[in-house]
């Protein structure tokens, strides 16, 4: 019996998604290796079943997000969280750290039904069972995670920061260029594929358990950020799980409000 | 020391067939595989699945016709050896590390604490003694497991105690399971009890990190001292060759110094 | 060991000729100096140490050990050409071998052997200390080369070290001239680079002075990676999507310096805190290996220093212990 997945998206880019179908070597085999139900991106007739695995793309913004995504928790056997939007709010719960004001004449005022809700990762409103990460996650990370579940090994997050694989391909550090990298307390498995290409890491794949956050905001501010540029460059890929940013970000005077809105989400620490 | 040199690659598991498959608890089973070997207890052999990995097992058995494997589904290789049947394929290499020095013991009483899956690389050396009884005393068995439901090697403990003093403990007794027996409480409980002279004796340690820690707290307390206790230790691995750097404990490694430790030579 | 005089003037033409036999490997200099295949000999870079260790061409980032086809192990064929290293300084010799010592000593590793066993070694005796972190002069390092070459203003002198070195010697004898000058030991070493002082540091294990380094480690495993000596590696298995049943098993560089390094089933992490792995890198370096295989595996290189985002000097950590 092959597993019966889905791949659904609810508010993001659809970016995670067309990372699902960037495999274009593998994508064939891919289909072939499950039993694919649905993709609605992609497939024409989506079957809306019971699932054993559903790829969730997307975050929860408003009350119809929040309806498909309990009815796929339901549906399926395991929830896999596909991409930063999902797993950790990435650029779309930004909004929770601005003024309504600054935004709310961009958009919003015409599309109501978006200040439903908060603007949170999937994981505050139903159980994950794993996490893909990455804005986007890595097209080959999806493969070898598929390729795992079919074979009953047990998909293993990639623990150890980016630094690790941008060493091992030979980068020049980009701290040691004065540029504001978040590599150090960045969890990897996407190859540094930034730095190969001479970009700073933004983080989008989430801090790492083991990262030393004083020391990070300590040499980003002897590179001359101030906090506000920290604050801000950590928060955009994965503010609503970047743990106690308050206390390290109170010059800023944003930090009051931010208390209102923002909680540390320990769980996916543990 | 003269310095061994194998010409084959080193990393290269062979196949050899089951020749039987037992279930002992609900996370654990016992396989027997057609592997002749020469080895010593305490040792262990990497086993694999291919596609899946590779993981270091210990020994439980003393026969240069067999060995027998008591594994414990904790991860994805041994959940995956989980599916092996009788006459299935294995892949193994080894064995490795360096076991229990049994032959240097001989003529003394023997201790033995085990917790969990930790019974598993003793009941290499208790199959040893029953092969050479004549060459130790007394021997004298505490058992231990979380429940009546986790006792592995249940058909062999029952023969254990015809010969030996064995004594079975469980933290707890879940409501449906029995303990016919059993003693209900902490190993440590059972050790504290225990009234065995020191002198003459030796003793093997294997199971959960704060378990050995405990026992060997009790037996400190009671005289023991540091060259009668060997423990076995358990750390990530790789080669098992000495060379991936993964289960060094301080200066050690576990797969080529290990995995038993005298426990003076323990790295501290 | 004889000793052989090359002009500066044909050296380059040497160097085209052992890069038109061989494949030839030396630093060059891009954002940061490496050791690459070498097309144009002028490329060749020498004034600086090479930022990168030359290890990745013995002891590969990730290699495939076996391939599994459904029902038996199939060793991959190798075949890496003859290859010429220059410009290899006494850390990277020493590096070399300190893991020939961990590959091809204990066991004999088929796939390091393979890439290690059709090399030249070519050293380049660095004149001054090439950068402010070195130390290999406090590591008693011993000669290990097939041929050293010492820069002198207007020549070099080579220095031969083994038969592979005699053997280049032969094939390149145009360009070696006999002559009677002499290596002295004096011009062996390398003025500025004794900094670690001699010191026990297995009695220093709890020294409160550690905590200095471990501040500022972010345990982004740049020293291991830079390491000319750090062989740890990590060993997985991966199937093809084509066909499940198919596998193949890889080995990989791996770091000390994260928790996964000692992660078993069941997540338990054996050396979880910071402190803990920071130590076991330096006790490694400087102690565990001594007693296994009677040398430092340090090589005093300071590349782990030099490549640290926060710079970490542990030979100064060590120095200003009491």
């Amino acid at each position: 019996m092959k597993l019966k997945v889905g791949f659904y998206g609810i508010t993001g880019c659809a970016g995670c998604l067309l990372s699902v179908i960037f495999n274009e070597d593998e994508i064939l085999d891919l289909v072939d290796l499950v039993d694919l139900k649905a993709f609605p991106f992609v497939k024409e007739v989506n079957i809306d079943e019971k699932f054993d695995y559903v790829f969730m793309e997307g975050l929860v913004a408003d009350n119809d997000d929040l309806k498909t995504l309990k009815k796929l928790r339901k549906n399926s056997k395991f929830l896999v969280s596909l991409g930063a939007c999902a797993s950790t709010g990435c650029v779309p719960a930004y909004r929770q750290y601005t003024l309504k004001e600054n935004y709310e004449h961009l958009i919003y005022k015409k599309q109501k039904r978006l200040q439903d809700l908060k603007a949170s990762p999937i994981d505050d409103h139903v159980k994950v069972d794993y996490y893909i990460p990455g804005c986007p996650p890595d097209k080959k990370e999806i493969v070898n995670f598929v390729k795992n579940l079919v074979i009953g090994k047990e998909p293993k997050p990639f623990e150890s920061p980016v630094c690790v694989e941008c060493r091992q391909n030979g980068n020049q550090c980009l701290l040691d260029l004065g540029k504001p990298c978040l590599g150090p307390i960045t969890a990897g498995g996407c190859d540094a594929v930034c730095i190969n290409g001479k970009f700073e890491c933004w983080g989008c794949r989430g801090p790492t358990k083991d990262m030393n956050l004083d020391l990070m905001i300590k040499m980003l501010r002897d590179r001359g950020f101030d906090d506000k540029f920290i604050q801000d460059r950590m928060r955009t890929f994965v503010g609503l799980k970047m743990p106690m940013i308050e206390e390290y970000m109170c010059s800023t005077g944003t930090a009051n409000r931010l208390k209102t809105s923002f909680k540390g989400k320990k769980e996916y620490f543990e | 020391m003269e310095r061994q040199k194998t010409f084959e690659n080193p990393y290269l598991p062979k196949p050899y067939k089951v020749l039987s498959f037992t279930r002992e608890s609900s996370d654990s089973f016992t396989i027997k595989v057609d592997m002749r070997i020469n080895h010593e207890p305490g040792q262990f052999v990497q086993v694999s699945v291919p596609g899946i990995g590779e993981c270091p097992i210990s020994i439980c058995s003393d026969s240069n016709k067999y060995i027998e494997l008591n594994i414990r589904e904790v991860g994805n290789v041994t959940n995956a050896l989980s599916k092996l049947k009788k006459g299935s394929v294995v892949f193994v290499r080894g064995p490795y590390g360096n076991g229990y020095p049994m032959r240097s013991l001989r003529g003394n009483n023997i201790l033995i604490i085990g917790g969990g899956c930790g019974v598993a690389p003793l009941r290499g050396i208790i199959e040893f003694v029953a092969n050479n009884r004549e060459d130790y005393e007394d021997v004298n068995l505490f058992l231990g497991y979380r429940s009546p439901a986790d006792m592995i090697f249940k058909k062999e403990t029952k023969k254990w105690k015809k010969d030996y003093q064995v004594d079975v403990s469980v933290d707890k007794v879940p409501h449906g399971q029995s303990c016919h027996d059993m003693r209900v409480g902490f190993i440590t409980d059972a050790l504290k009890e225990m009234h065995l002279d020191k002198n003459n004796r030796v003793v093997f340690i294997c199971g959960p990190p704060i378990m050995m820690r405990y026992v060997i707290e009790i037996l400190k307390n009671k005289g023991f001292n540091d060259k009668q206790i060997f423990i076995s230790a358990e750390r990530l691995m790789y080669c098992a060759l000495g060379v991936c750097c993964h289960c060094m404990i301080k200066g050690k490694f576990t797969c080529i110094d290990g995995p038993v430790f005298r426990y003076d030579e323990v790295p501290k | 060991m004889q000793v052989f005089k090359l002009q500066k003037k044909g050296f380059n033409e040497f160097l085209e000729k052992v890069r038109s036999s061989y494949e030839l490997i030396a630093p060059i200099k891009e954002d940061l100096v490496k050791f690459e295949k070498i097309n144009n000999v002028k490329d060749i870079h020498l004034e600086k140490n090479s930022y990168f260790p030359v290890k990745e061409y013995f002891f590969r980032k990730e290699e495939t050990l076996f391939q599994f086809d459904g029902k038996k192990f199939i060793t991959p064929k190798l075949k890496t050409p003859t290859r010429a290293f220059f410009g290899l300084r006494r850390c990277d010799l020493a590096g070399i071998q300190h893991q020939d010592k961990v590959f091809m000593e204990d066991v004999n590793d088929p796939y390091y052997l393979e890439a290690r066993k059709n090399s030249f070694l070519l050293g380049y005796h660095c004149p001054s200390a090439p950068s402010e972190y070195c130390f290999c002069g406090s590591m008693n390092l011993e000669e290990f080369f097939d041929i050293m070459f010492y820069d002198h203003e207007t020549f070099f002198l080579a220095e031969i070290g083994s038969k592979k070195g005699e053997f280049l010697v032969k094939k390149f004898s145009k360009y070696f001239s006999k002559t009677n000058e002499i290596i002295s030991e004096v011009e062996k070493t390398i003025p500025g680079t004794e900094r670690l002082e001699k010191k026990d540091i297995s009695k220093l294990y709890d020294h409160k002075d550690w905590k200095k380094g471990v501040d500022i480690c972010l345990s982004c495993t740049a020293c291991t990676a830079l390491c000319p000596t750090c062989y740890c590696f990590s060993i997985h298995d991966e199937i093809s999507i084509k066909n499940t049943k198919e596998s193949e098993r890889k080995r990989s560089w791996s770091s000390c310096q994260v928790p996964e390094f000692t992660k078993v089933a069941g997540d338990h992490v054996f050396r979880q805190e910071r402190e803990e792995r920071f130590k076991h890198r330096i006790y490694h370096q400087l102690d565990y290996f001594k007693e296994k295989y009677n040398v430092n595996m340090c090589t005093g290189c300071g590349r782990c220093i030099e490549g640290c985002p926060t710079r970490i000097d542990f030979v100064k950590i060590i120095n200003e212990m009491e």
